[in-house]
């Protein structure tokens, strides 16, 4: 029996490590045929990935609808921004103390939540995500009001250049966002695998039926808003170092894109988030392509985006709401 | 003294907006079950059909009366559209679990915010415009002062109550009315005892389509027009909901009311950067002292 639980530990864990050695591989070359333009829009590509990856987590592992996701990146970007301003830290110091500012923000969060069910817990985070960033202007003294923390993932240090050559500023960015994502994959692919993962998956089934086989679903709840917040704070921290750290970089509808992305892409898998985080990111791209083609005027392909993501959603959650990753699930009844 | 007079004028008037938009979210989650997070989105498209309206020569009441109308319609078409092939769904096993179902609508109601505020973008310019009211928005002289209370606030006061005394009279007189609340009260009994749920769930989302319209011309004209100026509305509406108890009507207008009061004390003596962090506070401390409202049955969530 040991021996048996032993290689399900191994393999779980190999199989996780698998999976990020490929996620790497494929974005190292990805980002080697891309322009400039392309390596930034990857490397928001990589950010945005982890912060769906919350959602993920959150929404369709453990069945608790947060809409306010947004604040709790805003969280690890303004930790990130104070940290690496006042104190002048390293943003590899910088980035692991403010996720665990993320998850104490994320732990208050989920004691209010655990409370709450549905419509309640979907509306209150959203009305967190809407005050948080207000709390930039009541503290102007620290947080600087609406203008910002202005910080940047500046240049690679000189080991780096030597051995692997001078990257250009949006390469640096990407080599930046690349091992954090890689850990969090790896990190969110173990936890779904393991013992959590499958209390998360029970509470969202059925409540009762958990707590009938032992499982605290109070506490599990609470855990997971800790481990969603970490990867929030995470992806909020790194998407404030593209170069400004304000309410404006962190608005309410940050964190509808990320749920979009993650129902788009399917809400229960991982692959489903990183397809989500593509069509998201690169939508704007391909729909500019399209129109290109027609003299249309500037506001149409202003709000085009939006539109076509969100009738893209309503046409998800309609048809198919398992997502694009999750068509199999549909099968079984 | 005057600020505080102020503070009470402009609370009731603004209040009875706030009421009227909790009133609508609280019909459609009787109603249907459901959120309707894309309830200002419905109510900013109108009013800039009305204002398009008014802006071709039409007269003010043209512009409000077909609002009114193409809000009531828009409600019902988005519940045969989108809800209603969403609540007959629940094979799929995805919609398996109780956690997923309540999910699942408020993301589809998000949709449904984001296509009509992109829509609005794409139609009606992206900038901002105003919106005339029909009253004057100076406020009476009383022997030689000038009053914090304007023609318009009677006005938004009447148009609230004549909504709130009409709805509360189709619940309790009309047989269509007593449907609708048996619906609210037990969906399958009342399938089973002869009603057409599908029609009643599209009334509710009818009539709070036209409520918000309502709300939206009664908001419009102290703020400018733009395809997000009502998002605010809606948090504050929700919030007012909650603390009324969101299956009950008379408790969305009580909340709506407490909160018009609440935001309009905090802009008088604070600033008013600090109203969303009020309208947090109210809704955190409603839910943990009275998490069901103050007037919400007990039945409806456990905790």
């Amino acid at each position: 029996m040991c021996v048996v639980s032993k290689l399900k530990a191994h393999s779980t864990a190999r199989k996780s490590l698998i999976r990020t050695l490929i996620f790497v591989i494929v974005i190292l070359f990805l980002g080697s045929r891309f322009d400039a333009y392309n390596q930034g829009q990857l490397s928001v590509v990589l950010i945005l990935f982890i912060g769906v990856l919350s959602v993920t987590i959150l929404t369709g592992i453990s069945g608790q609808l947060s809409l306010g996701q947004g604040a709790l990146m805003a969280v690890g970007g303004y930790c990130t921004a104070l940290l690496m301003t006042n104190y002048k830290l390293s943003l590899w110091i910088a980035i692991p103390v403010s996720i665990i500012g993320a998850a104490i923000a994320g732990l208050l969060l989920g004691v209010a939540a655990a409370r709450l069910s549905g419509p309640y817990l979907a509306g209150t985070t959203l009305v967190v995500a809407l005050a948080i960033p207000t709390l930039a202007n009541r503290f102007f003294s620290v947080f600087k009001g609406d203008e910002g923390l202005p910080v940047d993932v500046g240049y690679s240090p000189k080991w780096f250049s030597n051995t692997f050559g001078e990257p250009t500023y949006e390469q640096w960015q990407l080599y930046v966002a690349l091992p954090f994502a890689a850990i969090a994959l790896f990190f969110a692919s173990n936890i779904l695998l393991s013992r959590s993962g499958r209390m998360w998956r029970s509470i969202r089934d059925h409540e009762s039926a958990a707590s009938l086989c032992g499982v605290n679903f109070s506490r599990q709840k609470i855990f997971v808003f800790v481990v969603s917040a970490s990867f929030a704070g995470l992806s909020g921290a790194l998407y404030g170092l593209r170069g400004l750290v304000g309410p404006s970089v962190y608005p309410v509808s940050l964190s509808l894109t990320l749920l979009t992305a993650a129902v788009l892409g399917g809400i229960r898998s991982i692959s489903g988030a990183f397809i989500g985080t593509i069509i998201i990111v690169f939508l704007p791209d391909w729909i500019d392509l399209v129109i290109d083609n027609f003299e249309l005027s500037e506001q149409v392909s202003n709000y085009m985006p939006a539109l076509i993501s969100s009738v893209l959603l309503i046409l998800t959650v309609v048809i198919n709401p398992a997502g694009v990753a999750g068509t199999k699930l549909h099968k079984h009844k | 003294m005057d600020t505080f007079l102020s503070a009470i004028f402009s609370g009731t008037s603004r209040g009875a907006i706030f009421a009227l938009v909790a009133l609508g979210l609280v019909l459609v989650w009787r109603g249907a079950g459901i959120v309707n997070f894309a309830q200002m989105g419905q109510a900013m498209f109108t009013t800039y059909i009305a204002s398009t309206l008014i802006a071709n020569g039409n007269s003010y009441w043209i512009g409000f009366v077909v609002a009114l109308v193409s809000g009531a319609a828009l409600g019902s078409i988005l519940d045969v559209l989108v809800m209603r092939p969403l609540s007959n769904k629940k094979k799929t096993e995805l919609l398996s679990s109780d956690s997923m179902r309540a999910a699942i609508p408020v993301i589809a109601s998000l949709g449904i915010l984001g296509v009509l505020q992109a829509l609005a973008g794409i139609i009606w310019a992206a900038e901002e415009r105003g919106f005339p009211a029909p009253a004057k928005q100076e406020g009476f002289t009383v022997a030689g002062n000038v009053m914090p209370f304007t023609a318009f606030d009677v006005f938004v006061i009447t148009c609230v109550a004549i909504t709130l005394i009409l709805t509360s009279l189709f619940f309790k007189r009309t047989g269509m009315g007593l449907a609708m609340r048996a619906t609210a009260l037990n969906q399958e009994v009342a399938k089973l005892s002869g009603i057409r749920t599908n029609r009643t769930r599209t009334l509710s989302w009818a009539i709070s389509g036209a409520a918000s319209s309502l709300a939206g011309l009664l908001l419009t004209p102290s703020s400018n027009l733009s395809p997000n100026t009502l998002d605010l509305a809606l948090f504050i509406g929700f919030t007012a909901a909650v603390v009324g108890g969101l299956d009950s009507p008379v408790g969305a207008v009580l909340g709506g009311f407490i909160l018009g009061m609440v935001i309009s004390f905090v802009t008088f003596y604070d600033t008013p950067e600090d109203v969303f962090l009020a309208i947090l506070a109210v809704l955190l401390l409603s839910l943990i002292i009275r998490p069901h409202g103050i007037l919400g049955s007990k039945d409806v969530r456990r905790v």
